[in-house]
């Protein structure tokens, strides 16, 4: 299972408080810009994200969401089966 | 009421309603766009209207418009988006009608950066306009205080005739905190009736007011400049407006800051008291009128040996700040700008450098 970070780039600052906060240094400031002109985060490495939501709570904008995926690919979903 | 979480810009908005502003105009720029956005959804449900302009030099002139016509009215903008006002503000000025502009200064010149800055202190309290013009400037250092001034800045420039400015910065703007709107903040429009367009039917006297900044005969110029000189000197003795901190004790040296970086300077001077080094500082709410009293008597203490001015931006301020200590002790900036924001570390080891210079 893996959980990969959904982030509303629109509202993201860039201001890095989740960056700090995060215990698994998952997240990174993007160098691409948005439409605002900010720098926002992204989830550099998604494998090492525990869903401890602690990014999602320090985000002063609630611009993080947080999603559980599933490694299995349909195709290898249903060869399972 | 109780306290409610907010972003900076998003109180603004809210607080102008609060104050009994019904028209917003503006163009989105960032840091102040979050402005727009919430008055956007909240202008309709009190009845209110939000324009977009399609241009802050657009802008500028729906303001006047309806300040001409005795209605309270804001727009927000950032620094460039100031300086295309710029030239509306002038008129709105030499037309006597009350507006409030909102200034979420980021850094400069030209498109500059996004970040908080306050390199507009010259633009807001030296003209930015062309002519004789002030207006009353005031400048949160948090986003409780920018609710209170949003609030108060309608009635203030009702109160004067003329163009009021918030000078907020991105850091104020796109901060959240925990903030209560005071119902008696709001105050009820007085003396419309005697200079605003609205209309004959529904006003009291009947008398025409007409709302013009032309005025060809030099002598009639010049007794109009007179008048807008007296509010100003009336601005300056009734609407002063600082805080004090750490003054009430002596002092080895005297910081001058306002806004976010006097968030900051207050961090330093309660980590550099308990270090057992006394500093104060003079914060001026009101930029225009400038508290000069306040700052030549706090330079003035015995044991003050040096006054800095800490400023985001290249040494602004600082020259008001001579002007007012007249030589009474040496004064010296501090300050980074285009985004930088000095930490208490680094104002902490200026002054100490300076104290042991």
């Amino acid at each position: 299972m893996a959980f990969k970070h959904v982030v509303e780039t629109e509202r993201c600052k860039g201001c890095g408080l989740c960056k700090d906060v995060c215990p698994k240094n998952v997240l990174e400031i993007s160098d691409t810009v948005s439409a605002k002109g900010y720098f926002p985060i992204f989830q550099a490495r998604p494998e090492d994200c525990i869903h401890c939501t602690l990014c999602c709570v320090m985000c002063p904008d609630v611009a993080i969401t947080i999603i559980e995926t599933s490694d299995e690919t349909p195709e290898k979903a249903m060869e399972a089966n | 009421m109780a306290k409610v979480l907010m972003k900076g810009n998003e109180a603004i908005g809210e607080a102008a309603i609060r104050a009994g502003c019904l028209n917003y105009f503006a163009y989105p720029i960032t840091p102040q766009s979050e402005v727009a956005e919430y008055l956007v959804k909240r202008m309709p449900e009190v009845n209110g209207v939000f324009v977009q302009g399609e241009s802050e030099v657009a802008v500028g002139y729906m303001i006047f418009g309806a300040a001409a016509c005795g209605e309270r009215v804001m727009t927000t903008s950032s620094s460039p988006g100031v300086s295309l006002m710029s030239e509306a503000i002038s008129y709105i000025a030499g037309a006597r009608c009350p507006a409030v502009f909102v200034n979420i200064m980021r850094g400069g010149p030209g498109l500059g950066g996004i970040l908080p800055s306050q390199g507009d202190y010259f633009q807001a309290t030296k003209g930015g306009g062309h002519g004789d013009y002030h207006m009353l400037v005031m400048a949160p250092d948090g986003v409780q205080e920018a609710v209170e001034m949003t609030m108060q800045a309608f009635p203030l420039a009702e109160k004067y005739r003329g163009p009021v400015m918030i000078m907020g910065d991105g850091m104020i703007g796109q901060m959240m905190e925990p903030v209560e709107f005071p119902e008696d903040l709001y105050v009820a429009p007085t003396n419309k009736d005697d200079w605003a367009t609205n209309g004959m039917d529904t006003r009291k006297s009947d008398t025409k007011n007409i709302v013009k900044s032309l005025y060809l005969d030099p002598k009639v110029l010049n007794d109009h400049n007179l008048l807008l000189k007296s509010q100003y000197d009336r601005m300056k003795k009734e609407d002063v407006r600082f805080e004090n901190y750490n003054t009430d004790g002596d002092y080895d040296a005297l910081i001058v800051s306002y806004g976010t970086m006097s968030r900051v300077c207050k961090t330093a001077i309660d980590e550099m008291k308990a270090q057992g080094l006394e500093i104060g500082m003079v914060r001026p709410q009101t930029l225009f009128p400038f508290p000069e009293q306040a700052i030549h008597d706090a330079a003035s203490k015995k044991g003050c040996k040096v006054v800095v001015s800490i400023e985001m931006s290249m040494g602004q301020m600082v020259e008001d700040v001579e002007r007012v200590v007249k030589g009474k002790v040496p004064v010296q900036w501090y300050g980074q700008c285009g985004g930088e924001i000095p930490t208490p570390e680094e104002v902490i080891e200026h002054i100490k450098s300076l104290l042991n210079s």
